[in-house]
Parts: C-alpha cells; structure tokens; sequence
C-alpha cells in the first residue's frame, strides 16, 4: 500500500452536513490523530474510512485504488471501537482469531496466531477467559489484537482511551503508540483529547463544524496554529481582540508589537493569541510588549503555577513551569508582564466575535 | 424538657407500630386472595380428573386413574391398547412446535430491520403490532377461512389465473396432492395441516414481534459494525455474531409461543381434519361438547398441563447449560 488519500469527501444526514470537503493523504506507517470537539465530524470521517458510511460525495483512494463504494467487509481494515465492541459470547482467544476463523484460515493457524497477537498485547495465559472476566484495560488490548489479526492495511482506532480510566489511559497511550510503531501499521486514530494527540500521532488533523482547521505536527499545531478555533482548542491561549494600525495591534490603550507586521489591512478587527507559558514577568530586556499588570491569583499546581493578572489589556494567565524562577508572587502584587513578539499569533476576527 | 417530648414522640412510634401489624396482614391478605384465584381452578381440575363419569348423567368425586389411563392407553387396557389421545397430544405437540418455530422465524428478520429504522417508524410499527393483538382467535381464523377456502379463496384464485392448470402443466400438482394441498380437480387448504400451522402462526406472529423487540433493539450495533470491519458479509454477521447474541431470547419467544399454542382451539377445529385434531379440542368436547365427561376432560387439560410444565423446564435447562 501506498498511503490512504481522501479527496473532497463530505457526508449529508438528511440537511445537515457532518463532514465538509475533506482532502487528506496518510502516510504509510504514519499514526493520524482526528482530534476535535463532540460533534465535529471526526467519528463520521473515520466510518466513512472504515466503509461503515457512505460518502455523499468525495473519494477515497488506497494504494492509488479507489475504494469509496469498497464495503467494509472487503476494506480490510482492522477497527477498534470506543466500547471495544467484544463479542460477549466467545472467549478472548475466540474473539481475537474471529477475523481468520471467518476467512477459512486453519484451526491450528488461527490459534497460533491469536497466541502470538495476546503475547504483543501482553495477555498470554488469558485465551481461556470470558469478556466479561477482564478489566477495562484488557478488553482493550483484546479489542487491538482483535482488529490486527487480519493484519490490517489501516489500522483505525474510534475514542479507543475513552473508557479506561485516567492513569490506565496515559500508559495506554504510550503503549499503543509503541505497538504501532513496531508494527509500521498506517493508523488513525479519533479522539477528543488534545493530551492524546499530542503523545500518540505524528500528525493531528484538527477539526470542527465538519471541517479540516489545520493539519500538521502536534508541535506544529500547537506553536503555530492557522486560526483562533486551534489556538483554543488545543492547549491554553490568552485571548485579546484588537484593531490592526500601523503593522501592529491596538488592544485599548497599548500597543502591541509583533514579530512580522500584521497582514491586515489598517483597522482590520483581530483576534490575538498568547500561550501562557510565553509572556515574562518582571522582566527587562526582552523583545515584546510590556504591559503594567497587578497579580490577581496564584494557583500551585505542582509542575506548573498559574499566576492570573489584570493588565491594561484585560485578564491574563502566565504559567510557570516548577523551578523555571524561584520568585514569588502574592496577590494584590505590582507587577509588569512582557508579551514577547514571538509569542502572539493574530487571527482575523469575523462574524459575531468582530461584532 | 423530656417529660414533655416524650408522649409527641411515643405517638408517631406507635402508630408506626400499628402501620407495621397492619402490614404483614394486609401482605398476607394480598398472597392469599392471589394464591386462591390462581391455585383453585388448577386445584379443581386436578381433583375433578381423579373423579368417575355416571352415565346417562354427570360425574362424581372419586379417586381414580381411569381417566389417565384412557389417555394414555385406552379404555380397555389391557384387552385392547389404543393410542387415539396420545396422538392428540401428539398433534397438539405438533402444530406448536412448528407454528411457533414458524413464527420466530419470520418475526426475527422482521423485527431486526425493525430496529434499524428511525424511532419514528419503529414506534409506528409496534402501535399496528401491537393493535393487531386485539382481534380475538375468531375473527382472524374467520378471515383466515374466508381466504383459504376452496370455493371462494385463494384456491379459486389459482383456478382463475391458471395457476392451477400451469401446475398440473409442470408436474407439480401431484406433488401438492401428495402432501394433502390438493384434490383431483383444484389446489385445496382446508383440512391441511399446512392451512393449521399457518393460521396458529399468523395468531402469535405479533406476540414474537413484541418478545424480540426489546433484546434485538438492545443489541449493540457496534458488534455488527466491528465483525463486518474484520471481513464477514452479512449473513456471516448475521450468524456469528446476531444470533448468538439474541439466542436465549430466541428460545423464550418459541417456549412461550409454543405453550400458548398448545391451548388453541378455534384455528384446530376450522382447519384441521377430524383425526388431527388437538388434545385442547378433546378437552372442550368432554367438558362441553358431546361427551360430557368432565372428569376425563381434566385428565386431558392436566396432562397438556404438565407437557407445557415439561417442555418449560426442558427449555430452561437448555438455557442455563448455554449461559454456564
């Protein structure tokens, strides 16, 4: 295979367009996160992937063959679920092998390699068992070992953390990701979670409202987002609106400077983003905004303390990471806090936000 | 401060006292008024079945298995062995088992495309279901008559529209006569077992719908879903993965039906021929009908009693050996 490409695919239910104009290639052995917000199209794009939905319109294309009207059954594509979709009435060996036992493979063959597949996920000695014996976490590593016996050419994985518990989806995380890459597997995986994102894929396609927002590296979408939506919804952001005038952007009374003149016309209605761990607090000689601000609140966190500010601009959050500076901040506190000409992105501010 | 709280609080105690006597009295009241309406006709039937026919007149209280040995022997055992109501028993057997068999098999893909259509069209197709229920076993077997019978039914229809002659044409009106659908002249469906099985099916076919319903709606569509990503067409699907996950209520709609089926009297009388008839017919014509042997007749209702007990707990037993 050669890399899964869709072209122009969107997807109508009745009037309402869940999935609009998507053009997206996969590269083979690369891990794909669909990462967006409940509603946006994510999960329907991967069903269309998997052949359980029909595009309305678009193709997909694998290997350069087009497979759009390709049923499921004929894809070829392993499939993880966010409930993990067991058969409850076989067992783990059972389940894992169901894919070669349909297909004809021999009895001997399929039992061989439903062992190797629960030796990969770590769960030799649990054949045996029934579904509803294991924990979440196993039904998950059965769910995976399920969906690679076929060994399939795209491996798809629906919100596969979403039922396991805080701790058990962190090493989960890391876990899958090792797996897919010792195994090379071309992978897609859709999730809401921008923390799982960021630690599995190679590159996150960020979507809303049914649309693409911005396709890139996870370090690419979060220090360089194309728009305001990928700004928030990914990480935190301090946001400001302000006017453009003279290549710089006016939030009330200042003035802010940035790397690269705005690429708005004079009086343009903007959008400005600032990450919280950019801005420097009380301190002279860095290339930026400084504005005069008082200290509102400190919330320890561990890593991180969050100090909030009232600036001339309006509310802000800096963070520092633990050890970053031994300096204390108390509330009530005098202060000046510098925005650096890096650390600000500006986005045109349309429709209702320009109102 | 304590000589005055004490008689306010003494009074909600005891009347709590009071509502608990009351309470067992009432529960036993309600267990005993129950146990009476369903324990006394099964008890009256049961003693009724031990008791002797006068001729010429009624019955009286006796303690006799003459009647269960008629039932399963003959009146005249051991001179002569007859197995007329055995093969009732048989035949009541019989029918069930294939009406019901019939219906949850045409029920089941009904109902699972059912439950794929939007709630608006599920809800609109269980309110005719379910309205269908009302029209008693007279009024649908009458139809059902009307439609099968051979001066005016469907056997006319086939006459009209060459059916008939085009099987006669390809051989396969000999067949049909074989197998009783048939008389030297037309297609017939009255008396046929294939006319008796097919109306006690039609009767019971919504009560499968509405037993199905509720496990085929709860089935979680994402294990069909996840089976056809791994490479199983549809009727794979549908046989690794959807009838295992249903079959015990599978099970429970036929034992249910089946039993239902074993007491339907008005389809066996219309459609059936006289010697196969049901054991459910027997019974009302001892009780009722001509013979007026009411003592004998319960022997027979205990007796369809006990096949529906037996059949029930065979079926639970199945049950449980596939769920362990």
């Amino acid at each position: 295979m050669n890399g899964l490409q869709l072209s122009g695919i969107y997807k109508d239910f009745g009037s309402v367009r869940a999935v609009e104009n998507v053009n997206l290639d996969f590269a083979e052995g690369e891990l794909t996160a669909l990462l967006g917000p409940s509603g946006c199209g994510k999960t329907t794009l991967l069903r269309m992937i998997a052949g359980l939905e029909m595009p309305s319109g678009g193709s997909i294309n694998l290997g350069g063959n087009n497979i759009t009207g390709l049923a499921a059954h004929k894809r070829r594509f392993g499939m993880v679920f966010q409930n993990f979709a067991l058969f409850p009435h076989l067992t783990v060996r059972e389940n894992v092998v169901y894919s070669l036992v349909i297909s004809g493979t021999s009895k001997s063959d399929a039992i061989a390699t439903g062992e190797r597949l629960l030796d990969l996920v770590q769960l030799s000695g649990y054949g045996d068992r029934r579904i509803g014996e294991l924990s979440g976490g196993q039904r998950q590593r059965v769910a995976i070992a399920r969906a690679l016996a076929q060994e399939p050419e795209v491996f798809l994985l629906d919100e596969p953390m979403s039922a396991l518990d805080a701790k058990l989806r962190e090493d989960m995380q890391v876990e899958l990701r090792l797996l897919q890459q010792r195994l090379g597997i071309t992978t897609i995986v859709v999730t809401h979670d921008q923390r799982e994102a960021m630690t599995m894929a190679d590159k996150i396609v960020v979507m809303s409202q049914g649309r693409v927002e911005q396709v890139g590296s996870p370090q690419e979408i979060y220090h360089q987002p194309e728009n305001a939506f990928v700004a928030d919804f990914i990480g935190k952001a301090n946001f400001f609106d302000g006017v453009v005038e003279g290549g710089k952007i006016r939030v009330g009374d200042a003035l802010l400077e940035l790397k690269t003149p705005a690429g708005f016309l004079g009086g343009s209605p903007v959008k400005i983003a600032c990450r919280p761990e950019t801005p420097y607090l009380d301190t002279e000689g860095v290339a930026g905004s400084r504005l005069k601000a008082k200290v509102t609140f400190v919330r320890d966190v561990g890593p991180v303390r969050d100090i909030h500010l009232e600036t001339e601009i309006g509310p802000m959050v800096v963070e520092y990471a633990r050890g970053e500076t031994d300096r204390s901040f108390s509330i009530g506190q005098d202060t000046t806090v510098t925005l650096p000409v890096e650390g600000l992105h500006v986005f045109p501010r349309t429709g209702q936000e320009a109102a | 401060m304590s000589v005055v709280s004490e008689p306010s609080s003494a009074v909600p105690q005891m009347a709590a006292a009071a509502a608990a006597k009351r309470l067992p009295l009432a529960r036993i009241g309600i267990w005993a008024v129950t146990l009476f309406l369903c324990l006394t006709p099964f008890l009256l039937v049961i003693a009724i079945s031990f008791g002797q026919k006068i001729e010429g007149a009624s019955w009286e209280w006796a303690f006799s298995f003459a009647n269960y040995q008629r039932v399963f022997v003959g009146a005249n055992w051991p001179e002569e062995f007859t197995a007329l109501y055995l093969q009732k028993l048989y035949y009541s057997l019989y029918y069930a088992v294939i009406a019901s068999v019939l219906a949850v098999i045409t029920a089941f893909p009904f109902t699972y495309l059912m439950t794929g259509l939007s709630k608006r069209a599920q809800s609109a197709w269980l309110v005719f279901i379910l309205s269908s229920l009302s029209l008693s076993e007279v009024f649908i077997v009458m139809g059902w008559d009307v439609l099968l019978s051979n001066r005016s039914g469907l056997p006319m229809v086939f006459k009209a529209t060459g059916l008939t002659q085009w099987l006669k044409d390809v051989g396969w009106f000999e067949t049909l006569r074989d197998w009783g659908l048939a008389n030297p002249r037309d297609v017939k469906f009255k008396t046929s077992v294939f006319a008796t099985v097919l109306t006690m099916a039609y009767l019971v076919w919504p009560y499968a719908v509405i037993l199905l319903y509720p496990p085929l709606s709860r089935l979680d569509r994402s294990m069909t879903e996840a089976a056809r990503t791994m490479g199983a067409g549809p009727w794979t699907v549908m046989r690794t993965v959807v009838l295992p996950a249903v079959r015990l209520p599978l099970m429970g709609s036929v034992l249910l039906l089946f039993v239902f089926l074993l007491g339907v009297y008005v389809a066996v009388t219309v459609f059936a021929e006289p010697a196969k008839q049901t054991m459910a017919v027997s019974v009302y014509e001892a009780v009722r009908g001509n013979t007026l042997n009411a003592p004998f007749g319960s022997a027979q209702a205990v007796i369809l009693l006990l096949t529906a007990g037996l059949f029930l707990a065979l079926g639970q037993w199945l049950t449980r050996r596939n769920a362990s």
